[in-house]
């Protein structure tokens, strides 16, 4: 059964995106490389143990968030097996062992052999120690990996699940957006890093305490022959594993009924129905049913999540670089900034919920819609905008940029909230349907063109406030900062009304045709041509029809391979 | 059951409509008229293009060619008129998934620009008959609801702003019998004040328990219609409905491993 599920998950994985795995690969190889290099370089032996144990740590941790975002792990699922006859207990085994048969896997092992270079020429007992010491922290990683993300209840079913994923989207992007700051960063760090090593301290004491620095301990012990030291540490790593096998087996055993999760507050009929702090009107409705979409539903709260971490990300990247340290003070403008990609396919997101819309149009639901989506944005992400803004602010001292912070947000979050709803409205990109979602990639279709829709319409929004801080930043005087405020303000709240009366405008006679794109993946219309807006929605459904249509030839392909194999 | 016969213009109309997809013809230059007061059924086999023309009827999906109209109103050239006085459950598609029951009606009610008086009261009263009152003490969202609390949360938002006429696709699937009941209450109450009902199903019982009127629809074309009586013409409707569309004899040779 372990040969015919391993069958099975390849097969599986065969038929996702094939693309996607390839670029996985390829970083994957790099990655290993550069640990190989790594140990290669490093000349000496303490520095090279302090480098090495490093980068096992990052393995470990690597491997124990990677396949969160990365469909590998999760590929095969316990309940696929339940109403098979088989027994639970080999079930759970089979999808264990399954996790250990892949690419990444192998990156892993490869990777953590590194530590036979720290052994080489150091005796036979040590390159032996070397191996068996790299074997076992694979089988930490991989289990471990497997561990977590069944703990983490396939990502996209608990809070700490979003978040991680969050995390690593909002590295992602921080890389996308300032992977000069990372490249600044590691070019200071690294070749530090490789001749002295990590400076001695609580860091290194930790490190060094972590089951992943065990086998080059190990190394280390039997290079200076204590031959029990380097023993006592690969069993500790292997009954650590032992313990691990069994409580992941444990936990991959198929469940027959899945735990029924409530939410933990009944609500009281007048909380429900009437109470509320929002007007009771058509945009407090549409306010109220948004705000509680970001908080409740798994794909906008990664969204939003993702805002908040890219940001963060960029600001720790600032404050690395003491030469740049400033520039962190800036840190809650990029969540800002991220929201108008966050935000960007709003109605594709909700699916075919949108027949709401279509039905229950009267004279001014589309007005309402549109503005009670830009301020339930707003409400959801104005105090993650204010918290990093202002953490930044205290963790770089640069409060001289408190001006043209508290211009630069205001500015930056009402022309993202206007170019989000904006670019939902022309480029409608459906997922998967709402009740079909599993994967945190699900919630969208194609939006390559989208994000940059979005991305220009917010800096031509907010364009005014930066002319201000250029302006303000020549003249030097303090009532020319001031004034940036003050147009940052105006000018955030112009931009959202501006961007969303288009919205609105756009929309008034074509909500049926976001409904038919979601429903039918065409529109059916014809003549009328509202010139940008319209090429754009022209040009993402375009996209949509052609993701469609390679994945059609994929699927052709594989099923004439199929045939001409039988 | 009332239908009057002599009400000039019809609850729901649909003349010559048509829709299209590529090559395929879906709905086929279709002519329907849904007197007032009426219980409507609409039957067909799968893919016949029930629910095609009914989300043209209701406004969802653009006509090729034709029109349709609500108690007169065209939903096409005066749709927030026609949409008014429209009430409609679609089969198959997502609802704000993230609310609860209540939230989902509160939402609703005020989206439609009703007073908050008003839509609490309806909101509770709706969840207690379709019995989700539980389900709403326990803050269960939609998305968690089963199939058959989704058809009474979607009805319960097809009725919420008192609508004249009805569009409700496949209302009974996968509902329990007791709530078949009471939705069957419900529907014929709304009938015996006035309001029409246009519901679609494929099961042939129900629709002849529960319709005065029928039409049987088959590849995008109306084969048969009018009175229960005069579309079932003396035998069973599900045999007059099997009659038109046709059903494919299986040998006694084939799947003979069953019995095995």
């Amino acid at each position: 059964m372990d040969r015919g599920m391993i069958a099975l998950k390849f097969a599986m994985l065969r038929n996702a995106m094939p693309g996607l795995r390839a670029v996985g690969w390829a970083v994957g190889g790099v990655l290993v490389l550069a640990t190989w290099a790594a140990a290669l370089l490093v000349r000496d032996d303490g520095v090279r143990r302090s480098v090495l144990t490093l980068l096992a740590a990052v393995w470990t941790v690597g491997g124990m968030l990677g396949p969160v975002l990365t469909s590998g792990a999760g590929v095969l699922r316990a309940d696929y097996f339940t109403l098979l006859p088989l027994r639970r207990r080999a079930v759970g085994r089979a999808l264990l062992v399954s996790t250990f048969v892949s690419i990444a896997s192998g990156f892993v092992l490869l990777a953590l052999l590194a530590g036979t270079v720290h052994a080489a020429g150091r005796g036979a007992g040590a390159v032996a120690v070397a191996v068996v010491g790299a074997l076992l922290g694979w089988v930490l990683v991989v289990v471990l990996s497997r561990l977590v993300y069944g703990l983490l209840g396939a990502a996209m079913q608990s809070k700490l699940g979003i978040e991680i994923a969050g995390v690593q989207f909002g590295i992602m992007f921080a890389a996308m957006f300032a992977g000069w700051m990372i490249v600044s960063v590691a070019m200071q760090s690294v070749p530090v890093l490789l001749r002295d090593g990590l400076p001695a301290g609580p860091v290194t004491t930790v490190l060094e305490a972590l089951p992943s620095s065990w086998p080059l301990l190990a190394v280390d012990a039997a290079a200076a022959g204590d031959a029990g030291g380097a023993l006592a540490r690969l069993g500790a790593l292997a009954l650590l594993d032992a313990v691990l096998l069994v409580v992941t087996v444990a936990l991959l055993v198929p469940r027959s009924a899945r735990v029924a999760r409530r939410r933990g507050r009944p609500r009281s009929r007048g909380l429900v129905a009437g109470g509320g702090l929002l007007p009771a009107t058509q945009t407090g409705a549409v306010v109220l049913k948004e705000v509680r979409q970001w908080r409740r539903d798994p794909w906008r709260a990664l969204e939003s999540s993702t805002a908040l971490w890219t940001g963060v990300v960029i600001g720790v990247l600032a404050m690395l670089d003491p030469g740049i340290r400033p520039v962190a003070a800036f840190a809650g403008l990029v969540v800002a900034f991220v929201l108008g990609l966050s935000g960007c396919n709003l109605y594709g997101q909700d699916g075919s919920a949108v027949w709401q819309n279509v039905v229950g149009e009267d004279a001014t639901s589309v007005r309402s819609d549109v503005r009670g989506r830009q301020w339930a944005m707003v409400l959801v992400f104005a105090p993650r905008v204010l918290g990093v803004s202002v953490l930044f602010l205290v963790l770089s001292g640069a409060w001289w940029t408190v001006p043209y912070v508290a211009g630069a947000v205001p500015a930056v979050l009402g022309a993202a909230t206007g170019a989000a709803v904006l670019t939902s409205a022309v480029g409608v990109s459906p997922g998967v349907d709402p009740r079909r979602r599993v994967g945190p990639n699900d919630a969208n279709g194609n939006i390559a063109l989208h994000v940059w829709v979005a991305m220009v319409a917010t800096l031509l929004g907010a364009a005014p406030t930066g002319a201000a801080v250029v302006y303000a930043a020549t003249t030097g005087s303090t009532a020319a900062a001031v004034l940036v405020a003050v147009v940052g303000v105006l000018n955030g709240w112009a931009a959202a009304w501006l961007l969303g009366t288009l919205a609105t405008g756009y929309l008034r006679t074509r909500m049926v045709d976001v409904f038919s794109r979601i429903r039918y993946e065409q529109v059916f219309r014809d003549g009328e041509d509202a010139g940008l807006l319209d090429w754009i929605a022209r040009t993402t459904l375009r996209g949509e029809t052609r993701a469609k249509e390679l994945k059609q030839q994929e699927r052709d392909k594989r099923l004439a391979r199929a045939r001409s194999a039988a | 059951m009332t239908h009057q016969e002599t009400a000039p213009v019809p609850a729901l109309e649909l003349r010559g409509l048509r829709r299209t997809f590529g090559d395929k013809v879906a709905v086929d230059d279709m002519d329907l008229a849904v007197p007032a007061g009426s219980f409507y059924g609409v039957v067909g086999p799968n893919g016949a293009g029930k629910t095609t023309a009914l989300s043209m009827a209701v406004g969802l999906l653009r006509p090729s060619a034709g029109q349709a109209l609500v108690q007169g109103v065209d939903v096409w050239a005066d749709p927030v008129e026609a949409k008014r006085r429209l009430g409609v459950l679609p089969d198959g598609l997502a609802l704000p998934e993230r609310l609860t029951g209540g939230e989902l009606l509160t939402f609703w009610g005020r989206f439609r620009g009703m007073p908050r008086d008003v839509v609490a009261a309806r909101t509770a009263e709706l969840l207690r008959v379709l019995e989700l009152e539980e389900a709403e003490q326990l803050g269960t969202l939609v998305g968690e609801y089963s199939t058959g609390m989704r058809k009474k949360i979607g009805l319960a938002t097809a009725l919420l702003h008192t609508p004249r006429v009805l569009v409700l696709d496949e209302p009974y699937e996968a509902v329990d019998p007791v709530s078949a009941r009471v939705l069957t209450r419900i529907l014929r109450r709304f009938t015996a004040s006035g309001g029409s009902v246009v519901v679609s199903s494929h099961v042939m019982a129900l629709v002849e328990q529960l319709c005065d009127r029928v039409a049987i629809v088959v590849r995008g074309r109306v084969m048969a219609v009018g009175t229960l009586d005069e579309v079932r013409a003396g035998a069973s409707l599900e045999d007059r409905f099997v009659d038109l569309v046709g059903a494919p004899d299986v040998a006694e040779e084939e799947l003979a491993w069953i019995a095995g």
